[in-house]
């Protein structure tokens, strides 16, 4: 949940890139690193491991100036994607205002957007988070790979499978070379300042 | 395709994949390929070809050991350990106390044992945490593997001054559970008096360069306490930790009906529940100060029946779990 800071007239909110091992949750967030200085607050924290597999989590500190008289402080994180890392996942969860979920568009990866989608449900209903409620992005990741010849997925295939209920904003995308990520991070910066605004209002 | 070229993608791909990092699908495209070469009789340099996807397999195959044998989690530096603290201890409504506890306990869920028993041990200071650190402490050790260290450590306290004997009966109970819970036998001494004891019977062992049965660590049967005295023990000043509770509602028109809620955290006595909106009929149950009778609780150990007093009623007005309850229970066990 965001932290807000009366005294301090400060708000801090957390949003994680969740998605299946190896589909560029990292790489979403070394694009932000070096395209979006101005924002950044500090350094961005990698932990991984043998592969460059993520270990527990990346992080990276960004400001978005002043809303309100408020001065917005973003944390992202990434959850490692491997399977074996269930708890870590879990955990990098907890406290979290929005989401976005990386899937891979690899056809070969299919069953494991489905498995990392059902294993976010699951991990936030555990923290008593609806996952129809929480504000979640969805991008489509490595685009490019069709290029290279490998079979992807159609988009409209992809929102079949993973978007068909949820229904949220979804962007087609190439971590690796910046294509769609600025796009996505913006529109669930966007959904979770609404989401905010609307809860601090309720709590008044 | 031809087959040339049906190959030729076949080993495009499985290198694409292994670029990527997806090894197990790199190797199935290897071995699509394997696959297909074999079945063709009149292909030119089949063996030589066969030969060079096979090393190209053991090399994944070497990748993959080396990504599975990794320390899952390992000892990472202090900046990261400070991050992973800061990560859990941001509630502004709790005390400082608190804050450190929690973010020592996402230290130890990181697996940074060391570092969490060295934090851990700073807040044995404090009276709010000390008992809860203290268990900590004693589930860093066992998850470190040195059930040993944990068991020395348990009967150092012991020895101490720093917990009171209502303290150290909570954590007995608690550790008793905890090695129970890991398969382990041992019969742990519940005072001062008996850790001499053992000692004064293992130091006369060594004097007389005797040996004897170790069954029961010169205990006797009547000081330790069975599973089936667990009930008991909770019933007085010590209370397990709890994970969910069943309440029977006694009156209005949900008369009869069994909810059950997941504790959120425990504090000593007093159990947290979250009790969903959908649930609201219930909350009228819940008046400060009432007791609510037939309360089922359910620890890792076992259930163990009682009342509970309602000492806080809160509703969620923000974030994501906006509209529920927060519902603080004190255990009574008669």
């Amino acid at each position: 949940m965001a932290i807000l800071n009366l005294k301090k007239r400060q708000i801090e909110c957390k949003i994680v890139y969740y998605g299946p091992g190896r589909c560029g949750k990292t790489t979403n967030m070394e694009h932000i690193y070096k395209s979006y200085k101005k924002q950044v607050t500090g350094e961005m924290i990698s932990i991984d491991t043998e592969g460059d597999r993520t270990l527990f989590f990346d992080f990276l500190p960004m400001g978005l100036g002043e809303i309100k008289g408020f001065d917005v402080r973003v944390q992202v994180y990434t959850v490692p994607g491997q399977v074996q890392y269930r708890s870590t996942r879990k955990c990098v969860l907890k406290g979290v205002d929005g989401v976005i979920f990386v899937a891979d568009s690899l056809a070969v990866r299919r069953e494991k957007n489905m498995l990392s989608l059902k294993d976010l449900q699951h991990n936030l209903k555990e923290y008593g988070i609806n996952i129809f409620k929480i504000p979640l992005v969805m991008q489509h990741n490595k685009r490019d790979l069709a290029g290279e010849g490998l079979p992807i997925m159609a988009v409209e295939q992809m929102e079949r499978d993973l978007n068909r209920q949820l229904k949220v904003p979804s962007f087609p995308a190439s971590a690796i070379s910046g294509q769609g990520v600025g796009a996505t991070l913006k529109e669930c910066l966007k959904l979770t300042l609404i989401s905010l605004k609307r809860e601090m209002k309720l709590g008044q | 395709m031809n087959i040339v070229k049906k190959i030729k993608t076949l080993l495009k791909e499985a290198e694409l994949y292994h670029s990527q990092g997806l090894m197990y699908e790199a190797i199935a495209k290897y071995n699509d390929a394997t696959e297909l070469i074999q079945k063709n009789e009149q292909l030119k340099n089949k063996q030589n070809l066969l030969e060079g996807i096979s090393k190209k397999i053991n090399v994944l195959n070497k990748d993959i050991s080396k990504i599975e044998l990794a320390p899952k989690k390992p000892e990472v530096s202090e900046n990261i350990q400070d991050l992973i603290k800061k990560m859990y201890a941001f509630s502004p409504d709790m005390d400082e106390g608190a804050k450190a506890l929690e973010g020592a306990v996402a230290l130890a869920k990181f697996g940074q044992f060391k570092r969490a028993i060295s934090d851990f041990n700073e807040l044995l200071k404090r009276d709010s945490t000390r008992v809860d650190a203290a268990k900590n402490i004693l589930r860093c050790h066992m998850a470190l593997f040195s059930i040993d260290e944990a068991i020395s450590q348990y009967e150092k306290w012991l020895l101490d001054d720093i917990f009171n004997p209502d303290h150290l009966n909570k954590i007995y109970i608690f550790f008793e559970s905890l090695l129970n819970n890991e398969g382990v036998e041992k019969t742990l001494p519940k005072t001062k008096e008996q850790v001499d004891k053992v000692k004064v019977a293992v130091s006369s062992e060594n004097d007389q360069v005797q040996i004897s049965e170790p069954k029961d660590a010169g205990l006797e049967k009547s000081e330790t306490v069975s599973e089936g005295e667990v009930e008991s023990e909770a019933g007085s000043e010590d209370v397990l930790d709890v994970n969910s509770i069943g309440i029977s509602v006694d009156s209005g028109p949900q008369k009869g009906h069994v909810y059950e809620f997941k504790v959120r955290f425990q504090l000593g006595k007093v159990v947290s529940l979250l009790i969903p909106s959908r649930d609201k009929d219930v909350i009228e149950n819940f008046k400060i100060g009432s007791e609510i009778h037939d309360v089922q609780y359910y620890s890792n150990v076992g259930l163990f029946k009682g009342s509970g007093l309602v000492s806080a009623v809160k509703e969620i007005t923000i974030g994501p779990l906006r509209g529920d309850y927060c519902v603080d229970i004190e255990v009574m066990v008669h």
